[in-house]
């Protein structure tokens, strides 16, 4: 039996407050596609940040080769041979693919001018051994994705990288491109190179990787030759056993239609979408990123205005082309980005509530009053249980979940009859997410109709009365709660498409 | 802790009034002169102009945006006004009445401004390309239009912003205290005070609230083109003519009194009251300096420093603001 190129033992690494890590260990062979799948947060990335020498463990080891690394930084792990294939590859676009590929080590010649010549015909070299379709003269711009993340492998080789770790490389492939990816992963492999491949695209996995690492909560749960696996066993091994049944109550599923939705499409990223929530229901999309159900909140807001079908509100037909129609409409949205669409963080936290309704917190003339404002502020800081010193306390100096909890108050404040949440719940801690799944609920029962998105499986099972499957940019299925198919794996499964 | 975190950003944001009151102490003990009441009237005489066009170029500043067309815009604008009034060769020897001209210069001011809005929201072009070369083409215009010559002869009541008295007080000084009290009236109490901000601070954002960001920034340069035109009114009068060197090298002072007053350059941040606090600390730096009899050399060096020294201040205040308040919680999803 050969020795393991790469092995991780015990590899323990705490955040302030969470172990993201729990003595995880991996072994990775020579010429082997080793897949590493996971649900967000199950410390995946914080497991590669540590094998890339980004992050430095509390406690374990890291062998290459069988020597130990004695220092956590990046150029350390590069000379041992470990390279970076990230899901979005930054490849400079005006330069050529031969100059991307000698980046910061162009060959020179004798009176230490770069020696183009040895440029182009060293990395088409490289290129026509990978049998990479591209010619070194291409400005790196007009490539196709799939081109950028194979040159990007090239970039990685041409530097005597023994392992490559490939994060979601079919991210925002095309289908035909991706199976170029995959035979050519293949025959890299064949030559003795090594991956570990992260994706979500569990079908992926099964179609390209020889063992598959699965962790869950920092913990590695096993490792298993694909060969000895399914897609629902693997499904089931991702997520846990313990599958939560859900537990909003329904009150008022019966009540008038409040958002319908016909035909709406906008080309690329989701078609012919058709559905209809009611006052006080809670209706949940799942999907993977890319499936079209962000996609489609974002068009109903007007963010990016649908190019096709239909939207009405309370049985009106409106038309969405910006996101100050969406509002006058009654719709809300809470982004999953809240850095960039969300919070003005150097703004207290007054104006940053007050933000969607200046035009009705004013008294006679059109004058602002800067007195509704901050009762406004005072009101929802109370009701949402906002933690902060003080109303002008500016919003980036707030926690996630306290920063998101204001973000709830912003639509909230505008009384809306439909809200859009994409993701509330990302990237808050335990605690912070259920009060944010009870505001849900409160606005749901003060009869606001709810759509939520989250690819936390878990999420929509406890607080949507059903559940839309969205794969591909359509909607594949509808599970109502408390029936047999609202189970997690069974969702995963119809989102992955197996 | 609850005081520091809202004593740290309020000295802060107020720091300009406590440099102010030391920079005058300073002054009045070397300069036995500084604190005469004609001293005094002189300082604000000087803050007069450079106060508007501050209060124009703080509203670009706020969104994130800035205008350096604005000298120029107020060279441009006091010419066609001057052009306007008074006889040929250099007049079109119209006549017009200064009631009819004024509210003319503001609606050009206001165009030019519109002109730098629509070509940087709606074109996507460069606000630096944009207001550079909008200042380089004004400026030039102004001197085809006058073929280099001083314009004399304005009517004695367009003079009267610029060089008319109440008394001992400048009528220049209250209306542009005047300025600065509407400018932050419109910043607290409107509800586009607000979106200025909001924009300035996290456009993506603002967007996502229901606010049109293109059309908050095509505002602010709007006010900038009519304040700097309302500030050629001002100078011209002042001068009781109109060179076409008129207003040249302002921007710079411009840009140092808003930002020593607390407007940030990134936008979304600073008050109308810090701005006017850095337009009199300029002033009062400028007399100071006369007043102790420095060389003239000297007084631009000095200038050029204390520009840089508010520079480096609006890039050391973030860090002390972090120190003051507690920063977030790392986020944990960022790591996991």
């Amino acid at each position: 039996m050969t020795a393991p190129l790469v092995e991780l033992r015990a590899i323990t690494k705490t955040f302030p407050g969470v172990l993201a890590l729990k003595g995880v260990d991996l072994e990775v062979m020579p010429g082997e596609i080793h897949g590493l799948v996971g649900k967000n947060g199950a410390g995946k990335s914080t497991l590669v940040s540590v094998l890339t020498g980004l992050l430095r463990p509390d406690r374990g080891e890291v062998r290459i080769n069988g020597r130990t690394l004695q220092s956590f930084d990046r150029r350390t792990t590069i000379e041992a041979g470990i390279g970076l294939v990230p899901q979005q590859v930054r490849l400079v676009p005006y330069l050529t693919v031969a100059e991307n590929i000698f980046c910061g080590k162009l060959p020179t010649n004798r009176t230490g001018n770069v020696d183009w010549k040895q440029v182009y015909d060293r990395a088409q070299a490289i290129l026509d051994s990978l049998n990479v379709p591209v010619a070194a003269t291409t400005p790196a711009g007009e490539l196709k994705v799939a081109e950028q993340k194979m040159v990007a492998i090239a970039q990685a080789l041409s530097s005597d990288m023994k392992l490559i770790v490939l994060d979601e490389p079919t991210a925002a492939l095309p289908r035909d491109d991706a199976e170029i990816m995959f035979s050519f992963i293949r025959k890299l492999k064949d030559r003795g190179v090594s991956f570990i491949y992260i994706s979500h695209h569990l079908d992926e996995v099964f179609a390209v990787c020889d063992r598959v690492t699965v962790m869950r909560d920092g913990a590695r749960i096993g490792t298993y030759p694909v060969s000895e696996l399914d897609m629902p066993k693997l499904v089931q091994l991702i997520s846990g056993a313990n599958v939560e049944n859900y537990t909003r109550r329904t009150e008022m599923a019966d009540g008038p239609v409040v958002l319908e939705v016909k035909h709406l499409t906008r080309e690329g990223a989701f078609y012919d979408i058709n559905l209809t929530v009611r006052r006080g229901e809670v209706v949940g999309l799942a999907g993977l990123q890319g499936s079209g159900a962000s996609e489609m909140m974002r068009a109903i807001y007007g963010l990016e205005p649908a190019t096709g079908g239909e939207i009405r509100v309370d049985g009106q037909p409106v038309t969405i082309a910006h996101t100050l129609a969406a509002l006058n409409s009654g719709i809300a949205w809470v982004p999953d980005d809240r850095r960039r669409f969300g919070i003005v963080g150097l703004r207290p936290i007054r104006e940053n509530i007050a933000l969607s309704v200046l035009h009705r917190l004013t008294v006679s003339l059109g004058f602002y009053s800067p007195r509704r404002e901050r009762a406004l502020a005072e009101q929802y800081v109370n009701d949402l249980n906002i933690v902060t010193p003080s109303l002008d306390q500016p919003v980036e100096f707030l926690s996630g979940g306290n920063q998101q909890k204001v973000l709830f108050a912003r639509v909230a404040a505008v009384k809306p009859r439909v809200l859009l949440l994409d993701q509330p719940a990302q990237g808050v801690d335990v605690q912070a997410k259920a009060e944010i799944f009870r505001i849900v609920d409160m606005m749901s029962r003060e009869g606001i109709a709810v759509v939520l998105y989250s690819s936390e499986i878990n999420e929509l099972l406890d607080n949507c009365d059903r559940i839309l499957v969205f794969r591909e940019g359509r909607i594949r299925a509808e599970i109502a709660a408390g029936t047999p198919e609202a189970t997690e794996p069974q969702i995963l499964l119809l989102a992955e498409g197996g | 802790m609850q005081w520091r975190n809202s004593l740290v950003p309020r000295l802060l944001d107020n720091l300009i009034w406590v440099i102010l009151i030391l920079t005058a102490l300073g002054f009045s003990l070397v300069a036995k002169q500084f604190f005469t009441p004609y001293n005094l009237i002189n300082v604000f005489l000087h803050s007069s102009v450079l106060g508007l066009l501050v209060i124009g170029q703080s509203f670009t500043l706020m969104t994130g945006n800035f205008d350096l067309s604005a000298e120029a815009t107020l060279a441009l604008t006091a010419v066609i006004g001057a052009w306007m009034m008074i006889e040929a060769p250099l007049g079109a020897n119209w006549m017009l009445d200064p009631w009819l001209v004024v509210p003319i210069m503001l609606l050009i001011g206001g165009l030019i401004g519109a002109a730098n809005g629509y070509l940087i929201t709606r074109v996507n072009m460069n606000n630096f390309i944009v207001t550079m070369a909008m200042q380089i083409a004004l400026r030039g215009a102004v001197y085809i239009w006058t073929q280099g010559q001083t314009l004399t002869g304005l009517p004695k009541s367009f003079a009267w912003l610029g060089g008319g008295q109440w008394g001992p007080i400048p009528v220049s000084v209250v209306v542009a205290i005047l300025a600065f009290i509407a400018a932050h009236f419109v910043l607290a109490y409107r509800p586009s005070g607000r979106e200025f901000y909001a924009v300035g601070g996290n456009p993506d954002a603002a967007k996502a609230a229901g606010i049109d960001p293109k059309r908050v920034i095509m505002k602010a340069y709007i006010i900038s083109g009519v304040m700097a035109a309302f500030a050629g009114w001002m100078l011209a009068g002042r001068l009781e003519s109109v060179i076409p060197k008129l207003g040249e090298g302002m921007i710079f002072e411009v840009f140092a009194a808003a930002v020593i007053g607390g407007v940030s350059l990134n936008g979304g941040r600073g008050t109308m009251i810090g701005a006017f606090g850095g337009v009199l600390l300029l002033s009062v730096i400028d007399s100071g300096l006369n007043l102790m009899q420095v060389s003239p050399f000297w007084i631009n060096t000095i200038r050029g420093l204390v520009i840089l020294l508010a520079m480096f201040i609006d890039s050391q205040k973030e860090r002390f603001r972090l120190v003051g308040a507690k920063p977030a919680a790392k986020e944990v999803s960022k790591a996991a």
